[in-house]
């Protein structure tokens, strides 16, 4: 894999491995995202796709292994430099992680209000075109606690993108959506990349989202990083793991009836 | 990354016969945009349509679009005319992915504008 | 036996752990908040909602706490027939010792448990992940206003409660037992030192800082507790806790300022 300064990625990692106490978490896990493109990280449950997400973020220092964002190593960066990056990185979480204290409108004006001073008016219409484009117009001086889930994730990334980063973060968009809200999400997240250019991270386990969205797949389990590739590559991979988990293999049918029986009801 | 001259926004104010134009160039980001919204709303001030030559915007942000969008408010409730001139197709995306494309009135030559007076 | 010691160690080291944490954590938003920019309308948000939210709790207090030490003082000086005294003994002892901690006890039932949570909660849903990834600092955003908020709050209350416990005691010594109402005010006025009164305030500034200190801490650090606290459980011990230790620490830290001047 070629040098990130050199190649045209948003983010590239390198060997990388997170400790929790003494559980190893990400083995060696190296990864580049290319600017401009839809990266999905793909795997099931425990597999440590949060993990890496959130060493990403910044928000877990790993064990060793380099987190190349943007030309700057956020592992052995200050507090200054991550954050210098963070302010062209939107975040939107799995729960939205509205603050509960703070309208909707407040919510997605706070970093605004922290890193500029943009006039009063003109954060009130960033605040407005934002919530227009997620279709939220209306929930403007709603507090948190009286949105549904879709309004929550919906607010949420007007938060994320207020400040029109370089990077959007997606923490299982899609969690908890009918799928019409997921599939008007989905096409959000498309557009956004198209129109604004945004190279976006999406850590999810819906499939169906991920052939839509992807222009990169990466495969995670057991800490490791099983494949990456693009959305045809991954779906004819020869490893039967990510066979098995793109095909959904249904539960074997229930061959000794009497023994299942018994299984049921006992003695 | 540092704010080369080329990466800066550049603004001036000309007087046309009948209505101010205002030649905008360079990106407008959150830096930059107090001072675009400054200009626009000081010309409105003086009570002349206000056309805005977008030409040579390389990139615009939503703080740059939202001193747009003021200013085509304030200039709506002083009942005066306002353009936006040769806009970039990458800034017409942004316009249309924030649905303002059918809000603004684009032009595409200040004959155009002047026939709206 | 020895898996007994072994969990005691452990529990002690768990314990420092926590309270090298919470010492850390104040010196980190002690420094972020001497750094501009300066924004002082959360503090004044955040003493209002340990202040004023608690006046009406600490004005009862104050005037029942006071009229009982009106009662048991007038019970014990008639005895050695020195009733007179009434008015520096309910003085000094809310002013010392009662005004400051039952102020400060007030408070971590009031607010502090709420503070806890609420952090706590913030800290379960990712909301201070999320600040962080905004490049904005929880510390100085979310903990500083309240750290300062109660280290200005607790003393203001502390001084109304002396103010409602002196009513109190007024009220049974002159009313109810009729003691000339010169005497039970000469009695505080000419006893009650000045350094008296700075005590009382020393007292009342270290338990607001404490009191707010512990219950932030606790909500902050949630997730480095325990594994298995997660949630809603988590919520509510990180609360009780936070509670007790909170407690504890006014008590034992009223002895130690007490003894040391």
């Amino acid at each position: 894999m070629s040098d990130a300064s050199q190649t045209n990625n948003a983010i590239s990692i390198r060997d990388l491995v997170v400790d929790y106490g003494p559980r190893r978490i990400l083995s060696d896990v190296s990864l580049d995202i290319p600017m401009g493109q839809i990266m999905v990280i793909m795997g099931q449950s425990g597999a440590g796709k949060t993990t890496l997400l959130r060493c990403m973020l910044g928000l877990k220092k790993p064990a060793s292994g380099s987190v190349n964002i943007l030309g700057t190593d956020i592992v052995t960066a200050s507090r200054h430099d991550i954050n210098r990056i963070r302010k062209q990185m939107g975040v939107a979480f799995q729960g939205g992680a509205l603050f509960s204290s703070m309208s909707v409108a407040e919510n997605i004006q706070l970093a605004l209000r922290e890193h500029t001073n943009l006039d009063e008016k003109t954060i009130e219409i960033m605040t407005r075109i934002k919530l227009d484009m997620v279709n939220m117009l209306a929930a403007e001086h709603l507090m948190p606690s009286e949105l549904s889930g879709g309004m929550t994730k919906r607010a949420a990334l007007a938060r994320a993108i207020i400040m029109d980063p370089k990077l959007l973060f997606f923490d299982e968009p899609s969690a908890g959506l009918d799928p019409s809200t997921a599939a008007e999400l989905d096409q959000l997240i498309i557009t956004l990349k198209n129109t604004m250019r945004m190279t976006i991270i999406v850590v999810t386990h819906e499939l169906d989202s991920i052939f839509k969205i992807a222009d990169h797949i990466a495969v995670v389990s057991a800490g490791r990083i099983l494949e990456t590739g693009t959305p045809q590559q991954i779906t004819s991979s020869s490893n039967p793991e990510i066979q098995g988990m793109l095909n959904r293999k249904p539960r074997e049918t229930i061959v000794d009836t009497d023994a299942h029986l018994r299984r049921l009801v006992g003695g | 990354m540092g704010s080369s001259v080329e990466s800066s926004m550049e603004c001036k104010l000309k007087s046309e016969s009948g209505f101010d134009l205002l030649e905008l160039s360079g990106e407008v980001d959150l830096q930059f945009s107090p001072r675009l919204r400054e200009k626009i709303l000081g010309s409105l001030k003086t009570g002349n349509p206000l056309l805005i030559d977008m030409a040579k915007v390389s990139y615009i942000d939503s703080s740059g679009i939202a001193s747009l969008v003021e200013g085509f408010q304030t200039a709506k409730s002083s009942k005066l005319a306002y353009g936006l001139l040769n806009i970039s197709s990458t800034a017409l995306q942004v316009l249309t992915l924030t649905r303002l494309d059918k809000i603004f009135n684009l032009y595409s030559s200040p004959e155009q504008f002047k026939q709206q007076l | 036996m020895q898996r007994a010691i072994e969990s005691l160690g452990a529990n002690v080291i768990a314990s420092l752990e926590r309270t090298g944490r919470t010492f850390n954590l104040m010196l980190l938003v002690l420094w972020e908040l001497v750094q501009p920019p300066y924004r002082f309308y959360p503090i004044v948000r955040q003493m209002y909602f340990i202040g004023a939210r608690s006046m009406v709790l600490i004005v009862a207090s104050g005037v029942t706490v006071g009229m009982v030490m009106g009662l048991q003082f007038y019970n014990i000086l008639e005895r050695f027939g020195s009733v007179d005294l009434l008015g520096s003994g309910v003085a000094l002892s809310v002013i010392l010792e009662l005004g400051p901690v039952m102020t400060a006890l007030m408070v971590v039932g009031r607010a502090g448990s709420s503070i806890t949570a609420e952090i706590g909660i913030m800290r379960i849903t990712e909301q201070i992940d999320a600040l962080e990834c905004m490049a904005v600092s929880p510390h100085k955003f979310l903990i500083g206003p309240k750290l300062i908020a109660g280290v200005l709050s607790v003393p203001l209350l502390t001084a109304l409660f002396d103010f409602v416990a002196l009513f109190g005691g007024y009220f049974v010594g002159v009313v109810m037992f009729g003691i000339g109402e010169g005497s039970y005010m000469n009695g505080m006025i000419d006893n009650v030192e000045w350094s008296d009164v700075r005590l009382g305030l020393v007292k009342s500034v270290i338990f607001g800082l404490l009191v707010t200190l512990i219950c932030c801490s606790r909500g902050f650090y949630m997730h480095l507790t325990k594994a298995g606290s997660e949630g809603a459980e988590g919520v509510s011990s990180a609360t009780t806790d936070a509670v007790v230790l909170s407690s504890i620490s006014v008590l034992f830290s009223d002895f130690l300022i007490g003894a040391l001047f």
